[in-house]
Parts: structure tokens; sequence; C-alpha cells
């Protein structure tokens, strides 16, 4: 008892930067560790291949102590969920060995396939905070198999689960999981998947509290407030190196997936003050009727805060290690009117948020380029492609895959952007398409860097897409979220437009009667031989064309990314013909000439 | 039997020679020499030669010359591999280019894709083909269309690439179209490095299938020629010896295995020190070690967790951020030694490394050339490393250029005195060690407040009690022979080789057919195992065989290993390996569900084999303090405080086990110097080794 007083004494008392750093190694670990169960054990490719989830632990107060270091979205939408719950219990309700499912998006959920489990972490018989993570569902029962669009409101989302108690008390609700069993398309994923969630919180549980008892209560979570502290000042004093003002940009999305061609206007304002920022969306579109919503909590405060983070303390560019933990949020304030397609009122849906919150970031990023241009980015693709491909089994069983294709960086100060990437905030895996072939009627046809326009030019060029093409090799269903169809990535400082995306359907009999689809749409029937085509956006181009270095534009020439003539004439690189396998030379004396007159 | 183990580092070639006579009286030797980065075999015979010429052997009564080498490492980092040609499935050219289309960073937008801007395979160089083949079974959609296989050898050729892969999609089921391709190939360009993915590595997941390929032929070309080199320039040495490889794994192999599959020898050079570090760890009876081999260009640091090599699971192994499918040891390396190069930044601010020095030129004070001060320089500056005691007086070193490359380069930019300047140098230096230690300690969840730090490399010890202080390590070893710890750990390794097969099998609804697929499965790999064995010189009596099947749940990515029974897997025995892979299932997730379908996708057989291991005598008792007997001389040496101390100076070779010696002092010896700060205790243990303790 004399020791338990005398550690209470030193409560508020810094604590020496050694046992600082083993402490937030120990938690960063616990949540690599948490993540790793996660994945590791998990059944459906969404989250076993793709790895679409996030785990963590968090105090009493729900602040972020570590998160995984898996997919930017998931990173930071714990505390709405738990903040959500909190509405219906209480933090004295809780009791050791409870196990709670979570995932309604107007209670801090991320959208509704991202169910929550969370456990609360009890040390010597008081609650000193949660266990918890999340991770992408491949079917929770909606309308459509897997995603859907275009649907009246949250309750055609599927299973709305807010704060459903699956353990009281260390024993396991039945009847609870055979209601979720039998309202999946897919239960052998889905409970399965549910397991792996669970033991992953089971091991926070038990490494957090193992942690506890090594370096004492006090110790530890005094070493959770500095480590927070820590990384807000580190934001912080980035921001106070912006000069105050107010920063706009505005772009748009093609239309709600129901009300086709009617677009969609985003307004993005950044209002730097001091060492502190505020996003405010006013002005964007109001709420659509569809499930293309953005939850606020979950989704559209999470992209504000990943869109500072990235900006500002760039981990590629900073050498100091900065944990990741709630002091990266405090700075950022996020303002979206009630109504709007930022923060919907109920009972709208708002399953497909992420096409949305991307040009959020991306506008951020255009906003600010003026202010900082050596930390900035052209235009990126700033979206998704998320389809469900779904058919029913012989067996009468359905079968569901959820695949997520990349698209493309722009341009950046030094370097190109990246072609064939995961940008923004998300940053999955993709599925092994000899994974995906052995375990379903679904064969990819063509899966490679796009071929049919050239990537924004620049200085430093942006991204190439991809194109995936997958063939049914049964019928089935094809819902597909995604959009830029219209409005292409900018390119930036004297850069070129990067080029829109596509979306095409043919059948493998007949490949020259191609239809060009919408960006997004529900429940599409598909049969055998029918092949879904998705051509991402490419990148904008950061900088003069004619200031790129000529040797790049020759490999790009001989990589296939673009061709002589574009050289030539957008490039000023004029290029000879060469015999030694590769065909083409530079041609550095008519390069300049041709330079010299392009920029006359 | 007479062993030899030699290392090579990107300063200095380490040499030990062991010789057991009949009477099983052992003796050791040790050598050092400069690296020939050009052709590191130069240096490796040159060492050989020697050591043969100190122990008094002739080189031909060498029966054994066990190797580590960085050769296929550096062409990695430095990208210096072969320009290779890779034909693929038409639809795929750019699996490389999008590996798994995950950025290596969440929070950047100015990340590096190394996989696209340093790929191992250019775009122009990836030419598609028609063929297809349809899982799950391996049929032919479309047949292998041979003509353009053709053509593009042929445009190989032109283009003069002298390393071809073949990855076609699916070609775990069914390798008949990389096999046709490749033999198409190796007709156009019969002197070319030519390897299908199914060759190099039969598994599932076609990027880093491909990826593994790729790597073994952008390294294949130049470090078969080594191999090759290495042996003929052996053998005009008049060295016979069986020559023997060390493989990332902490295993060997031959020089004809590691020439077809060198994508292996990633690790070869830094797993020796790993080996080496923990027996010395239980020799000075410590199981929790953390290892950092210090050499001229970096530092290698891994964990010893009681008394064991940390293995990183095969799903997770990958070499300069691309994935390598072979069982590797767990070691970080960061560009940072006694060689790294102390420079001011076009910005302004104070950088020590990753730029080296190397062995040629080197540091300023080897007077070879070298203008910009290296950490070395510092430490002469300081007085912690005596010329006349640098690798024995071998090499010549002048204080007055270190002193001047340092007051030029770094004192007068920053207005610092000499001596502030030189311990700049080695406070940037340790920190950038320390948080490496970090990084694959501390963020691993070890607390290295339980663990010794044991440096090693010729520099280890001027470095570990510092080190030791910034990551609060228990206490440090400096080991017996600390320069060549790396090489002493090739002669620990036992004779191990992994040969694996997919099978995919539901353990739980086998069939007679599963039962006698697997079976002929076990026996092929067996069969393998026991051929390198035997071509070791190992009795079949003698070899040991483990067969492990790699499981997961029905509907799993993931695999565990689970234990196959003696003898040939019949219904009979199934049971017991369902039940392990749910012991493991559990001890790993901490959850296993018995009413679930186990399925069977790899099988893995270890052939091995216990080889005599090295033995070091004891020391006689000394039990002195400080004894003046081992005492040289007394000089100034400056230490982290900026203070100047008079600090004597001994001979490592004349202490004795149980002695005792206070710091400040400097223990010195052929290949190495062991700083013991003010406040210090050094204990010199039973072989030799010495563990150093911060006086309480």
């Amino acid at each position: 008892m004399a020791k338990a007083s005398k550690k209470s004494t030193r409560k508020a008392k810094k604590i020496d930067p050694i046992s600082l750093q083993v402490i937030g190694g120990a938690l960063h670990s616990i949540a690599e560790q948490m993540g790793n169960v996660l994945y590791r054990m998990s059944y459906s490719s969404i989250i076993r291949e793709s790895q679409d989830l996030g785990a963590g632990l968090f105090d009493a107060q729900y602040n972020t102590l570590c998160e995984s270091d898996s997919t930017p979205m998931h990173i930071g939408s714990l505390p709405g969920y738990l903040r959500g719950i909190e509405q219906t219990i209480a933090l004295k309700d809780w009791k050791p060995g409870d196990c709670i499912l979570h995932n309604h998006p107007y209670f801090g959920a991320s959208h509704s396939p991202d169910i929550a489990v969370v456990m609360p972490v009890f040390f010597k018989g008081e609650l000193v905070g949660f266990s918890a993570n999340t991770a992408h569902h491949v079917d929770i029962g909606a309308a459509t198999p897997g995603l859907i669009i275009d649907v009246p409101d949250m309750f055609a989302e599927g299973m709305l689960m807010n704060a459903l108690k699956l353990y009281d008390k260390g024993k396991r609700n039945e009847s609870v999981w055979n209601y979720i069993r039998n309202n999946t398309r897919v239960p052998s994923l889905v409970m399965g998947d549910l397991e792996a969630q669970i033991a992953s919180a089971e091991l926070g549980v038990r490494k957090f509290q193992e942690l506890l008892a090594t370096y004492g209560k006090d110790t530890v979570m005094q070493a959770t407030v500095q480590l927070m502290d820590y990384t807000e000042s580190m934001l912080r004093r980035e921001i106070d190196k912006i000069p105050d003002g107010d920063y706009v940009a505005t772009g748009f999305l093609d239309d709600d997936g129901r009300n086709r061609d009617k677009t969609l206007p985003i307004k993005v304002t950044v209002k730097v003050r001091g060492d502190g920022v505020e996003v405010d969306l006013t002005g964007s579109s109001p709420q659509v009727p569809t499930a293309f919503n953005v939850p606020f909590e979950g989704s559209t405060k999470v992209a504000c805060y990943f869109a500072f983070r990235s900006l500002l303390l760039d981990t590629y560019t900073h050498s100091e290690h900065i944990p990741q933990n709630e002091g990266s949020f405090r700075p950022v304030k996020v303002t979206a009117p009630k109504g709007s397609i930022f923060n919907p009122i109920p009972p709208v849906a708002a399953e497909a948020r992420f096409c949305q919150i991307q040009r959020v970031v991306d506008l951020i990023i255009k906003a600010l380029a003026p202010v900082v241009p050596d930390r900035c980015t052209a235009g990126n693709a700033a979206t998704l492609s998320f389809a469900a491909y779904s058919g029913v089994r012989p067996s009468g069983d359905y079968w569901v895959f959820l695949e997520v294709n990349e698209a493309a960086m722009g341009g950046r100060p030094l370097s190109d952007g990246p072609d064939t990437i995961e940008e923004l905030m998300r940053n999955t895996r993709n599925n092994p398409l000899e994974d995906l072939g052995m375990h379903i009627p679904l064969i990819c046809d063509r899966y490679e860097c796009r071929s049919d326009v050239f990537p924004g030019a620049g200085k430093f060029r942006g991204g190439q897409g991809v194109i995936k093409s997958q063939r049914f090799l049964t019928p089935g269903f094809v819902t597909h979220e995604s959009d830029r169809h219209k409005d292409a990535p900018w390119g930036i400082f004297g850069g070129k437009e990067g080029a829109v995306g596509k979306l095409e359907t043919y059948n493998s009999a007949t490949p020259d009667k191609v239809t060009q689809n919408y960006a997004k749409f529900s429940g599409l029937r598909v049969e055998p031989g029918d092949v879904v085509s998705y051509i991402s956006p490419s990148g904008g181009g950061y900088g003069d064309p004619l200031d790129r270095e000529p040797s790049k534009v020759l490999d790009d020439v001989l990589d296939d990314f673009i061709d002589v003539a574009h050289a030539r004439d957008v490039y000023g690189v004029v290029l000879k013909a060469t015999d030694d396998g590769y065909d083409w030379g530079l041609d550095l004396p008519a390069t300049q000439a041709r330079r010299a007159e392009m920029r006359r | 039997m007479i062993r030899v183990g030699v290392d090579v580092g990107g300063t200095f070639t380490d040499i030990v020679l062991e010789r057991s006579g009949k009477s099983g009286k052992q003796s050791i030797f040790v050598h050092k020499v400069a690296s020939t980065p050009a052709d590191q075999s130069i240096g490796v015979v040159k060492g050989v030669v020697e050591i043969c010429k100190m122990a008094a052997v002739p080189p031909s009564d060498v029966d054994m010359v066990f190797h580590g080498t960085t050769v296929a490492t550096n062409m990695v980092i430095e990208r210096k591999g072969a320009e290779v040609g890779m034909i693929t499935t038409r639809g795929f050219r750019d699996i490389l280019h999008m590996a798994r289309h995950k950025r290596p960073h969440n929070f950047s937008l100015q990340y590096d894709v190394p996989w696209q801007s340093k790929p191992l395979v250019k775009r122009r160089n990836r030419i598609v083909v028609d063929e297809r083949l349809m899982p799950p079974t391996g049929e032919v959609e479309t047949p292998l269309n041979e003509q353009q296989v053709r053509d593009a050898a042929e445009l190989f050729k032109k283009r003069g690439l002298d390393s071809v892969i073949i990855c076609f999609l699916f070609s775990f089921l069914n390798d008949d179209h990389e096999k046709r391709a490749k033999a198409i190939v190796c007709d156009v360009l019969p002197n070319a490095f030519v390897c299908c993915s199914s060759e190099v590595v039969n598994v599932i997941r076609e990027y880093e299938r491909f990826s593994t390929a790729a790597m073994n032929a952008y390294i294949g070309p130049k470090t078969s020629l080594y191999l090759r080199n290495l042996e003929d320039r052996l053998k005009q040495n008049g060295i016979n010896a069986a020559v023997r490889i060390m493989q990332s794994n902490g295993g060997i192999s031959t020089i004809e295995n590691s020439s077809v599959r060198p994508v292996g020898l990633l690790l070869s050079g830094p797993a020796g020190g790993v080996i080496g570090g923990r027996w010395t760890g239980a020799a000075c009876k410590t199981r929790n070690v953390i290892t950092i081999d210090i050499g001229g260009t970096s530092a290698d640091i891994s964990v010893i967790q009681n008394g064991e090599l940390r293995i990183k699971n095969p799903r997770d192994t990958e070499v300069a951020s691309l994935p390598v499918l072979v069982p590797m040891i767990d070691i970080d390396a960061i560009g940072a030694g006694g060689g790294s190069i102390a420079y001011l930044d076009p910005g302004g601010a104070f950088r020590v490394g990753p730029r080296s020095a190397g062995a040629d030129p080197g540091p300023a004070c080897y007077g070879k050339g070298g203008i910009e001060p290296a950490v070395t320089d510092a430490q002469v500056v300081l007085g912690r490393l005596d010329p006349e005691h640098f690798l024995g007086g071998d090499l010549k070193i002048d204080p007055s250029l270190a002193h001047k490359s340092v007051e030029t380069h770094i004192a007068k930019a920053l207005g610092l005195s000499v001596k502030d300047a030189a311990l700049g140098i080695l406070k940037v230096v340790n920190n950038n060690m320390a948080l490496a230690i970090n990084a694959n300690s501390v963020a691993k969840g070890i607390d290295p407040r339980n663990f010794t730090l044991m440096g090693f490399g010729g520099a280890g010890p001027l470095h570990a009690t510092a080190l030791a202080e910034m990551i609060h390590a228990k206490d440090v070893i400096s080991p017996l022979h600390p320069g060549i710890t790396a090489a002493m750990g090739l002669l620990l390794t036992e004779l191990q080789y992994e040969f694996t097969r997919s099978v995919l099998i539901v353990a739980n609804n086998a069939g007679d057919k599963d039962y006698r697929d697997a079976n002929s499965i076990l026996a092929e790999l067996k069969a393998q195992a026991s051929k390198q064995l035997s071509a070791d010189g190992i009795a079949s009596n003698k070899q040991k065989f483990t067969a492990i099947a790699e499981c997961r749940y029905v509907g799993q990515g993931f695999e565990l290993r689970a234990a196959m029974p003696d003898g040939p897997l019949s219904e009979k025995n199934i049971g017991s390996v369902i039940k392990s892979f749910y012991a493991a299932h559990k001890q790993v997730y901490g959850h296993a569900f018995e009413d679930q379908l186990v399925e069977i996708i790899t099988l893995r057989v270890v052939g091995s084999a216990d080889v005599d291991t090295l033995k070091l005598p004891n020391l006689k008792k000394g039990n002195r303090s400080n004894p003046a007997a081992a005492k040289l001389y007394v000089r100034d040496t400056v230490f982290d405080d900026g203070k100047s101390v008079k600090t004597p100076r001994y001979d490592r070779a004349k202490l004795l086990a149980g002695d005792k010696i206070t710091g400040p002092a400097l223990i010195v010896q052929h290949n190495s110097t062991t700083l013991v700060p003010p406040k210090y205790k050094a204990l010199v243990m039973a072989h030799g080794d010495i563990v150093l303790n911060r006086g309480k």
C-alpha cells in the first residue's frame, strides 16, 4: 500500500527519456502484433491479403495510444467508434471480459462494413482503457453483395451494430453469433474474420496489462501523455511555419450513382492560424440520396488528420520518428455543415465514402501547394476503385470478392509520381492473382500499367495508372464504387494534367464490343466470359516538361510510357534511331535547339 | 582436420584457421587482410595463403574452407547487378513494377518506391508472350507461343543481356511452359544465366515468386563468376579444400548450389557474426545478447533471445525492400562504420555516413589518398587508436593526417576545436547506431535493459560502451577476437539443407491419392537433401532428416509449421499433424478451432548433420587487478566527457582468466582495441572474452 501511494505522488512527474522511448516502442510493438494476428489469422482476402484493417490501444478518455501501421483510413478512426459506443454503454458499465461489436455510421463508425471489435482493459480492478480493432468485412447482408451504391437509406447497408455486446463478462451470446452467421452471404469468411478480430483484441488486452504490470500504471499512462504531447508539438511546429491565411481549392465528383452526370462540388478552405489549422468543407455538395455520403466522425475527420500528417510530417523526408497517436489529431479542426455530403443526417446511407475523402485530401494539398511547393504534389488520382465481384456456387453458397484497385500519384518536387500505387488515404495490398484464381471463379486477364494515354507531363511526370481486367468464369454480379471519370488530376507549376479513369465491360468472345460505364454502379449481372476492365486515372505533372532531364524522357520512351512524338512535341526532346536493340537514343543538339524554340 | 573460415567485410577480410590434431588438441590462428572490392576472391585467397603460413600448414592440407561473402548483398544495395531480361505472360508486364501496390510509407507524399525507381528488371526488358495456364489445375488455356519466346531471346541477345528470367502466372501448378521457354532461351543465349520462377522458389503468389527469381538473376552472373574465380584461385594456390558458402539462414551450401541459387546468399556476410555472437554469449553465460558487428562500411544488428537466433517469417523476408522468399536470420544493417565519412551536407547539417571511405582509399590517416575525415580518424585524434598497434602495426597510420582532415573539414567549418569536432563525429555516429539498435530491439518489444551488448568487428569494442549507455544495455562483451567473430562463426555452423514443395491437401479429408502424392514428394525432398549431405562427405548413417508440414485452416492466407510423423504419412498418423497444427495455432494466436478443416500447403524437409564445433582453450587463471605484467605504456586519451586522461594500455594477449582492469584503460590486440572508459570495470572470462560493467 505504501508503494502505491508513493507512486501516485509521482503521477505528474515527467518520466525519463529512456523509459519514454522503451514504453513508446512497446506500445508500437503491441499494435503491430495485434495487426499481425488479425491479418495472419483471418480468412477473407480483403483482410488477410489486402490488410484492410486497423488495431490499437486507447485510454479511458478514448485517446489513441498506439495503432498498427496498416492503412491510413483505419488509423485514427477508432476513437470515433469508442465515442459512439459511449452513447449506449457508459464507461462505468464496462465489465472485464466484455466484447462489443460496433459499425453504426451515425455513431462514429468509419462505414458499416468496417466492424470494430472492442474489449475493455482492466488493471487491478480499474478500467484503464480499451483494446480495439476494425476490419473490412466482405459482406454484412447489404442490398447488394459486398458493396452498395444506389440504395434508399442506411437500413439497406445490412446489419447495423450499435454497441452490440457479443461477450458479456467473458460469455459469448450465442444468439447474437448465430444472428450474424445467418445474415451474411459468406458466413465462412465473416465468422472466421470476427474470430481473428477477437483474438487480436484479446492479445491487446493481455499485452497492455503486462506493460502496466512491468512499468506501473502511473509511469505507463504518464508516458502516453508525453508521447501524445510530443507528436502534437511536432505537428504544431510545422503548421506554424505556414503563413496565416485562408487557402481554397475546389473540384467536383462525377455523380452520386443514381442521378447520372449531375456533378457534385467539393470546396475545401484551409484556415491556418498560428500553430493550428481548420479545414472547412462549407460549399461542398449537400448530402445525396444514395450511399455516396461520408460519415463525419469516422471518415471526414480522419481524412483531414491524414492530410496534415503526410504533408507536414512526411515520414520519408523527416528523420525523427514521430509516434502514431492522438497528438497528431489535436492541431486540426474539421468543419462540415450538417446535411452536407461530408456530414450527412440519418437515415441516408453513408457506406460508399472513399472517393470523396480522397478528394478532400488532394484538395487540401492543392490549396496549400503555393505555400508549401517543396512538400506538395501535382494532382493525384485521388480516387478509389472498389469492386465487389460475387456469384452463387452450385452448392448454393455465395462467393464474394472485394477488390481494391490502385491508381497513381501526381509529380512531386524532386521525383516523378509513383505509377500504379495506393495513394493518400488507402494503403492496402493487392490480392495475388494466383491466390484469387485458386479460390473463386474469376480469372484476371490483364494487370499492368495502362497504355491508352500518357501520364501527365512535367519536369517530374505524373504516375501512370493501372488497368485491371477480371473475367467471370460463371455468372455473377458486380458492384463498383469509383469516381473521377470527368475531373482530371491537375498539373502544377507548369506541369500538364493527367488523365481521367474509365470502366469498360465486354465479353471475351467479342473483345471489340466495349461498353463504357459510369464509375459507380450497383448489382450489374454478368455472364461467363464477361470482363470488367478498370482503368485508373493517371497523375498530373509537376513543373515545366521542358525542364525534364532528357535522359529521363528517353527512359520513358524505351519503357513505353510515352512515344517518340510525345517526347518531341511536349518535352522538346528529339531522339534518333539506333541499332543496339533499343531502337532510340538521345539527339542532344537537336533537343537543345527544339527546347530553345519551344521556350521562345 | 584443418578448417578455415573467411569472412569478407567492406573494408577487411578476416580469416580464422582451426587445426584439430588426432589427440583432440586444437589450435586457432587468426588473421586479417584488406578486402579487395573489385574481386573479393583476391583478398580471400591471399588471407588463406598467409594464415597457412602463420600456422605452418601446407595449403594442400586444408580440409574445408567456410566462406561468408557480401558480394551478392553489395550488388543489390549498390544496384550493380546484371541487366536482366524477363519473359512473362501477356497482359502482366508490370507485376514487378506494381509489387503489392502498397506504398512503403503510410504518412508520406514524397516517398520513394524502390521497385519502380531502381527496378531489378527494367520495363523495356520485360517482354510478354502468349501463354495461359488456368487454376486450380494448371491446365493450358493458351499454348506457349514459342516463336515469341525465341524473338524475345534474340532481342535480349542484341541488347547484350546475360541474365534472363522466365516468369509465368500459375507456374507453381504446372512448370511446362517455363521449362520449355527456358530451353529456347538457353538455345539462343547458351552462356546466359537463365532461371524460371518455379525453379527458384516453387510457391503461390506471383509477385513474391517473380521478385525472388528476378533477384536471383540480378545477382546470378556476377555471383557465380565470383564463386568460380574463388574456387579456381584457391586451386591455383594449392588449396583443394571443399569450399562451403554461408547461407542467409545460418546454414551452408556448396559453390555449385550457391552459383545456381545465389538468392540464398544475401545475408551470407553478416550471418556468421550472429552465430559467433550467440556462441560467445553462451561462453559468457548470457542467453540474451544484442550483437552489433561494426565494420568499415556498415554495422549489422541482431538480437539473440534465450539463446536462439531470430529467423524471419519467410512471408516477411526482404532485401533492399524487395521480397526474397528464402529463410534468413533477422538482421538489420545501417551504413555506419569505422570508414564512415563525416561531412557537412549542403544544408549545413553535420552528417556521418552512410558514405564510406572503405578500404581504398580508407580513412585519411591511412595516407592512401583519403581526404575527408572518417570515424577512424576521429578515434585516432582522440588517442583511442595508437599507430603502433593499429592492426598490430601491419598497417601504417599517420595521426597528423587524421588531425589535419578533422581540422580542415569539420573543426574549421563549425568553429570547434579539433578535439570537439572528433567527439562530435563519434557522437553522431553512435547515435545513428543506437537508433538502429532500438529499431531492432525496443521497437520489437525487447527491453535492452535485460540484454548484453556485444560489439564486434574491428571497431566494435571502441563503440560498445558508449552504445550500451545510450540504449541502457545491462553490460558489454568484447569477444576474444572482435575482428574475426564473424569468421569464427563460420566454423560453428552445422550442415543443413532445406527443400520444399507446394502440395495443397486438406488433411481432414485426405484420401489414398493424397497420401501417395505426399509420400512421394517427401521421398523426393529427402533424396535431394541426402544427395547434398553425401556430397559433403556425410555418411548416410550420420544424416538426419526432419519433415515439416506448413498448414493453415482452409481459407486462411498464412501457414504455420506442424510436425510430421516419422515414416510415411497415412490415415493412421495424419491426426498427429492436425493436432500439431492446432497446438501451433493456439500458441501463436491464442486460439485454435478444432472443428475446422486444416490444409497442408507446403512440405519441407530439413536434412542436417552434426559436425565438429569450434573449441577454444581455457586461459590460465590470473585473478589479478590491473596486472602490471600486461601493461604496455600510458598515454593521453580523450573520453566522451571531453577530458583527456593519462590512460594505460594493456596487451590483451597477456591477460589471464579472472583478471580485472579498471578504467580508464585501453586493451589492445592485433585486430582491435577495447575502450574501458573511466569508472568501468573489465573482467576477463575463461576463454579470454571480456565483460565490461559500469562501476556502481
